[in-house]
């Protein structure tokens, strides 16, 4: 029991992360931004040449080289992911919304396909693994990287909840969640804060793929087209929009697919989970935040 | 999922050219038939995944058909006339692959060779069929490609039934008393796995549970925790290298210390990098034999390294096979018929393959298969067990 808890909560730790992104664009300028997925794997090849020079440079202890990548990949994927923001989204910003999904469908291809063209087709090998072995807790094997997984995403979390609470910046992107246009008169930089959005979203992604990286030890050019569909769902399931519904939606989709897989077998683990969210949005269409909590963001 | 994912895709793709293909057709219809005259090249047509999750494969199989027919062209070509290979993409996807068939049809390939996966090369035999182009399958080795019974059909590399039997041997070798298997859900991992249950079954081997991953997908701690939980000491994983690799891994982990096997779509140099150099203790697989496996190969090996300054891979040595086994048949035949061809190459005895010598059923598979156990060792598979005892 407490195994498939902590399985569910290692994998929902990393929809929670890649969620957030999702839900702050949606809430901020109702953009279901497609390519979200592939900034997660943009994060982990960035972080994979970034390890790649480090270690060449400099001989660190492996903890403190992998915060270092870390802050570092977060740093350039959220830079990439605003980088995006101005050239594909900004310019389209007011066209119908279609337009806008389109975009992020190309894009999506786009940075599959050149990091393919870059990396290759073949999965790469990640240089550094957090293989630290296991610890034995109730009967249950849980290995220090799951446990790694879920501190870092928590810590992130509640980093970026704070921010967002208590800032001027946080406040300002409240305010134009609420609503753009009286944010503007108001005097608050709406592109500078959209931008904002975009370099915590991509930043928080880049840190889950560096994360998946370091965790599984294998990273590949379509590793974030899963991952997006899932954060997606899970984004859904909290509350589009919502950041505390993000996290949630992504724990509780982590532990469904977990227990799915526990109480019917591996086959049926999406088919479980994705009836769960089927179920949810037939009886609660808001997801689980989205209709209590007024504000979005 | 990664056929959904191309799937989706490709739906929002197809509204768009739709439009333009409507107004291109115009032009298109009753236009250009490409010529069927007798003094041009013979051209090969090839499928084969050079994008999507099994694209590292599409590679090898391409650089082998190349080195057969630079071979062939070397030697005066085939009945005096040059040899040209021409390669589509299948994405191993089914949409995909019918498409990239037609695509050749229409860039008048006389011959097929090719196909990586079964579920995406199963819908190309027929259009081949219908157009009058025999049809060599490279590495795509499902069960199903043989029951639409078409007679210009040949697979070069064995039957997944007979790799379920090398399986199934292997695994009474080991004295195996719980076996779990694992594969993604595609066509040919699953028709392994299926196949795998039931020989084990016949001969009485346990098997303790069957479970099902998603190849995109890289955590797999839930299978690791029932692998270990149910006790199994052999686990048998149809799907590709990186699935497999990381489902070792994490097994391992978890406290699996038992015999690890993989099918041939997992055979590959990288699984020892993806698996990590903690866990490549007991990991054994089925395989048709490889160029390095074998003797004399030395120069064949140096030629390609050179060619295309890269090693090659799984089914690097079946394209090449399956080029030479079509142009034998065209020899013989002495023209590219569909049906004089495939009477030809039925009537191979024993022509010599990288696995052996060749001589095709009457369904047109391989009558002796040499599936052989490769064990990790040192960051690559080596020979293990020919089975032959």
């Amino acid at each position: 029991m407490i195994q498939v808890i902590v399985n569910g909560l290692s994998v929902g730790a990393f929809y929670a992360l890649v969620a957030l992104g999702y839900s702050m664009v949606y809430g901020i300028i109702k953009l279901l931004n497609f390519a979200h997925g592939d900034i997660y794997m943009l994060g982990a090849y960035v972080g994979f040449v970034v390890l790649g020079a480090l270690t060449s440079w400099l001989s660190l202890p492996t903890a403190l080289g992998l915060v270092l990548v870390t802050l570092v990949t977060m740093a350039l994927t959220g830079g990439a992911g605003v980088l995006l923001e101005r050239v594909a989204y900004r310019p389209i910003r007011h066209a119908p919304r279609l337009s806008l999904l389109i975009t992020a469908v190309g894009l999506s291809f786009a940075l599959e396909y050149g990091v393919r063209q870059i990396f290759g087709p073949q999965p790469s090998h990640f240089p550094v693994q957090i293989d630290a072995g296991s610890v034995h807790l109730f009967g249950a094997t849980i290995t220090i990287a799951r446990i790694v997984v879920i501190l870092v995403a928590a810590g992130l979390m509640v980093v970026l909840a704070l921010f967002v609470a208590k800032t001027r910046q946080g406040r300002a992107m409240r305010a134009i969640a609420l609503d753009a246009k009286a944010a503007r008169l108001m005097g608050i930089d709406v592109d500078r804060t959209i931008s904002l959005v975009f370099f915590i979203g991509s930043a928080l992604a880049g840190a889950a793929g560096v994360l998946a990286g370091a965790v599984y030890g294998t990273i590949d050019f379509l590793m974030g087209f899963i991952i997006g569909i899932k954060a997606f769902t899970a984004a859904v399931i909290g509350g589009i929009g919502n950041l505390y519904g993000a996290m949630l939606g992504g724990v509780a989709l982590g532990l469904l697919e977990s227990f799915g897989v526990a109480w019917l077998g591996g086959q049926w683990r999406d088919v479980f989970s994705f009836l769960c969210l089927i179920l949810f949005l037939t009886f609660r269409p808001t997801g689980i935040l989205g209709g209590r909590v007024q504000e979005r963001m | 999922m990664t056929n959904n994912y191309l799937t989706h895709r490709l739906v929002l793709i197809a509204v768009g050219l739709s439009t333009l293909a409507l107004t291109a057709c115009s032009g298109g219809v009753g236009g250009d038939q490409p010529d069927a005259v007798d003094d041009g090249p013979i051209r090969i047509g090839m499928l084969a995944p050079l994008t999507g999750s099994e694209s590292v494969y599409g590679a090898y199989l391409r650089n082998g058909a190349q080195m057969a027919v630079d071979e062939i062209n070397q030697q005066g070509g085939l009945l005096g006339r040059t040899v040209e290979l021409v390669v589509e993409d299948d994405g191993c996807d089914a949409q995909m692959a019918t498409a990239g068939a037609t695509k050749l049809v229409s860039a008048g390939v006389q011959l097929a060779v090719g196909g990586y996966c079964s579920g995406s090369t199963l819908p190309t035999e027929q259009i081949f069929y219908d157009n009058g182009i025999p049809q060599v399958i490279t590495a795509a080795n499902g069960s199903q490609l043989i029951e639409a019974g078409l007679d210009s059909v040949f697979l070069v590399n064995g039957l997944a039934t007979q790799q379920a039997q090398s399986a199934v041997k292997f695994a009474q070798k080991q004295a195996a008393q719980a076996i779990f298997t694992v594969d993604d859900g595609d066509a040919y991992p699953k028709g392994l796995t299926d196949a795998f249950a039931e020989y084990a079954t016949g001969v009485g081997l346990n098997i303790v549970a069957h479970e099902q991953i998603n190849k995109a997908e890289k955590d797999f701690g839930a299978v690791a925790t029932d692998i270990v939980g149910r006790g199994a000491d052999l686990v048998f994983c149809t799907a590709y290298v990186q699935p497999c690799a990381l489902l070792n891994q994490q097994a391992r982990q978890y406290g699996f210390a038992g015999d690890f096997l993989i099918g041939d779509g997992a055979v590959d140099a990288q699984f020892a990098d993806l698996t990590g150099a903690a866990y490549v203790d007991r990991v054994y697989g089925t395989f048709t034999q490889t160029p390095d496996m074998l003797v004399g190969a030395d120069s064949w090996l140096a030629e390609y390294q050179a060619k295309f300054k890269a090693e090659p891979g799984p089914y690097t040595t079946q394209a090449y096979d399956g080029v030479r086994v079509m142009a034998e048949g065209v020899r013989l035949a002495g023209s590219t018929d569909r049906a004089a061809v495939a009477q030809a190459i039925h009537g191979l005895n024993g022509f010599e393959l990288f696995s052996g010598p060749a001589t095709f059923t009457d369904q047109g598979v391989l009558a002796d298969s040499s599936f052989v156990i490769v064990v990790l060792k040192e960051g690559k598979f080596v020979l293990y067990d020919d089975l032959k005892s």
